[in-house]
């Protein structure tokens, strides 16, 4: 039987791939070890799962709600679900694709339960429906909370557009590209160190600058 | 590729013939397109399997080897359940309850047997439809539904690949519609050749207990001293054997009904709980079970049919001799 | 030294911070809620890029996680729906009486939870005929025993359906049990 090239893209675009063939990222390996942690009785190691995956796990849980305001709390239930059923995850999956089944699972039974149908593959909405969606859940929010939104989208794009060339391409390459370290370091043509430090140094600018916004 | 255009051309004259039956007679051809590929290529895959409350990610490897099937279904981000089909047994491994279940693997590893079969009687329970022209994933789909005429079963929408005729999204449908299970795949592979190793459970079956069942079944002429008084319009017995079945300690009358396309297992077993015991029914997916008790035996109906059709199958069981015993329940009526 | 923690926390973000400086670094944070709000900026300047304009969790989202995990408070059950019309699922089973060409009584299954009723079509007519006479006595989770009996139920069956049926069963018994819905009837009328 002749090949043909694999069945590939799952329908919900930024669902975690799964590739058990390639070996673990270094975010994956981080995850992990938090897990373990975490497994271990380190509940501060939750909490910075809770900070990397916060606006990750909202956004996906906003798109499968019918309601977004109601997105916050159901993504809190999902990550108290996560930290409960932590004992049983045995890493043979990414955390974060684990925690995305969770917080799918979650955002459907909160529909069951209000007897209407979740969104089933909401992966289909393109681009204007993608952005349609997210402004209603801005809209549902209080003025204020809008506006913050609003503030600290530009506070950071701004702060970015002030970087210098050589901090803004490596925090780019990094939380766009997903590139790794090491792939920076090649891609710019200077030491791992030094790619750290830009980047290290691209944040703290951002966070200098976002400091007064959410004080 | 020839066998792909052998089909295209009967399906060539069917859609030019003007006959009523042919879009019927198309949209079984892909039916049996779709069998025969899913029986007969090797093939791996990542699916999203979702049920009304939960969806999990699975992982499904199939190898073809000296005319067997075999095949291994893991769950990645639940229980971490893993099914094998070696080509003697079928291990089913429980890692949430540090359990193997073993079964000697009951059919003759022919690839064309549980096909459906096609003609006026599958026609007389399901209308049958099949269109082109959609696309999903990228790849072109022919999207074919299986209609049941009555609610004694379920209904099905398949979206097979054009090339391969392989489902890459299959829905379970309810009475009313309603998606009862979701297979979608969000990578599909077909291969010259699977290693062997693919099948190897990733489950570290150390201090498991391993539960097995009794050597090889005898299948049985007769249903072994039960008959169906009535059955669901359709439905006929089409195998019955004598099982030990893992965990349990005596024999096991295991009967199969099927109506050309769904099937339901009816399990018998003797010696059942002293006294009137509630009746129950289960339901895992598309899979609806039911037990009762009947003359001091546990009968457990077990198919991919609607709850109220494994029901009436259970409950209309009933030993071909032998009087009413005495210690039936005070709610089973006389036999008319 | 501050400083030196804070690369640490933005490689971290990029798991790229050696194993053995992991645990320190996560005591650290634990302590510090200023060190939490620097990675908790660290995460939005990633979002912000890869989504502009994209939605953000609150301020204090992370914190009134850890509160909720910390309290212990059950997770709160699937709730009914608020009152918004006649409550058409609750309605008990009718008795019927067996004859023969009687249209079978409509089915109510109960979810574990006892909410989210599910009304079955009513059955076309048909000879085969039987009724259930009896309330459901109310849903139950599977006992360990229970489960792993029907498990090998549906194993055994798979071997006997079409490959799609097989694939279907087999998967519904990979699931976690909690996909099992169960329903007991205290007496079943036979014909």
């Amino acid at each position: 039987m002749a090949n043909f090239p694999p069945v590939d893209g799952s329908t919900e675009p930024d669902e975690p791939r799964d590739d058990h063939g390639r070996p673990a990222s270094g975010v994956e390996q981080s995850d992990l070890e938090l897990v373990r942690r975490v497994q271990r009785g380190e509940r501060g190691a939750f909490d910075l799962l809770v900070l990397r995956y916060q606006h990750r796990v909202i956004k996906l849980v906003a798109r499968l709600l019918r309601d977004p305001s109601e997105a916050e709390d159901v993504a809190q239930e999902a990550f108290v679900k996560a930290y409960r059923a932590l004992g049983s995850f045995r890493g043979d999956s990414a955390f974060y694709t684990w925690l995305y089944r969770i917080a799918v699972n979650t955002a459907r039974n909160t529909m069951a339960s209000r007897q209407r149908r979740p969104l089933e593959y909401e992966g289909n909405l393109n681009e204007s429906e993608q952005s349609a969606v997210e402004s209603r859940m801005r809209h549902m929010d209080t003025p204020e909370a809008t506006l913050l939104s609003d503030e600290i989208h530009s506070t950071v794009n701004r702060a970015i557009g002030d970087l210098p060339e050589d901090l803004r391409t490596a925090i780019v390459l990094r939380e766009v590209e997903g590139m790794s370290y090491e792939e920076i370091a090649e891609a710019m043509e200077c030491p791992v160190g030094t790619v750290r430090s830009r980047i290290f140094r691209a944040r703290e600018a951002i966070d200098r600058s976002l400091k007064p916004l959410l004080d | 590729m020839r066998q792909a255009f052998a089909v295209a051309a009967v399906l060539c004259v069917a859609l030019t013939t003007p006959r009523a039956h042919a879009g019927a007679e198309a949209a079984e051809e892909w039916l049996q397109r779709m069998a025969g590929a899913l029986a007969s290529l090797n093939y791996e895959g990542l699916f999203t399997h979702s049920t009304g409350e939960q969806s999990e990610t699975m992982r499904i490897i199939h190898r073809v080897e000296g005319g067997r099937s075999q095949e291994r279904l893991v769950s990645l981000d639940g229980s971490g359940r893993e099914i094998v089909r070696t080509p003697e047994e079928i291990h089913f491994y429980m890692p949430d309850r540090r359990v193997v279940l073993v079964e000697p693997r009951s059919d003759d590893g022919s690839l064309l047997k549980a096909l459906p079969v096609p003609g006026p009687q599958l026609e007389a329970l399901y209308t049958l439809e099949v269109r082109g022209g959609q696309k999903l994933l990228g790849r072109a789909v022919r999207a074919l539904e299986i209609r049941p005429r009555d609610t004694y079963r379920y209904g099905y929408r398949l979206w097979l690949d054009e090339e391969t005729a392989m489902p890459l999204r299959s829905e379970v449908v309810d009475g009313d519609g309603k998606a009862v299970e979701t297979i979608h795949f969000t990578r599909l592979e077909t291969r010259g050749h699977i290693p062997p190793q693919r099948l190897e459970p990733a489950v570290d079956a150390t201090g498991f207990q391993w539960i097995r069942a009794g050597k090889r079944a005898e299948p049985m002429v007769a249903s072994g001293g039960w008959r169906p008084r009535r059955m669901p319009p359709g439905f006929r017995l089409v195998g019955s054997r004598m099982q030990v079945m893992p965990g349990v300690p005596v024999p096991v009358h295991h009967l199969i009904f099927s109506d050309g396309f769904a099937s339901v297992s009816v399990f018998i077993e003797p010696g059942a709980a002293k006294g009137p015991a509630p009746s129950e029914s289960t339901r895992a997916g598309s899979a609806n079970t039911f037990s009762t008790q009947v003359r001091g035996h546990m009968i457990t109906a077990v198919g991919e049919v609607p709850a109220a059709t494994v029901r009436d199958i259970a409950t209309s069981l009933a030993p071909v001799q032998g009087e009413a015993s005495s210690a039936a329940p005070a709610t089973v009526p006389r036999d008319r | 030294m501050k400083e030196q923690i804070r690369e640490q926390m933005s490689a971290l973000l990029d798991g790229e911070l050696a194993a053995s400086e992991v645990g320190l670094l996560v005591r650290r944070m634990e302590r510090d809620d200023e060190l939490k709000r620097a990675f908790s900026n660290y995460v939005l300047a990633g979002e912000a890029l890869r989504s502009p304009g994209g939605v953000l969790a609150s301020a204090g989202f992370a914190a009134r996680v850890g509160a909720a995990i910390d309290s212990g408070a059950p997770l709160p059950a699937a709730q009914p729906a608020p009152e918004r019309g006649p409550l058409r699922w609750k309605r008990p089973l009718v008795a019927t009486a067996v004859a023969a060409g009687a249209a079978l009584a409509a089915v109510l299954l109960v979810r574990p939870e006892g909410e989210d009723t599910r009304l079955f079509a009513e059955r076309a007519a048909a000879p085969a005929q039987t009724s259930i006479s009896a309330l459901p006595v109310g849903g139950s989770s599977p006992t360990p025993a229970q489960s792993q009996r029907l498990a090998g139920y549906l194993v055994t069956h798979g071997q006997y359906a079409t490959p799609l049926g097989r694939r279907n069963v087999w998967s519904s018994a990979l699931a976690t049990d909690p996909g099992i819905a169960r329903v007991t009837y205290e007496s079943v009328e036979t014909p």
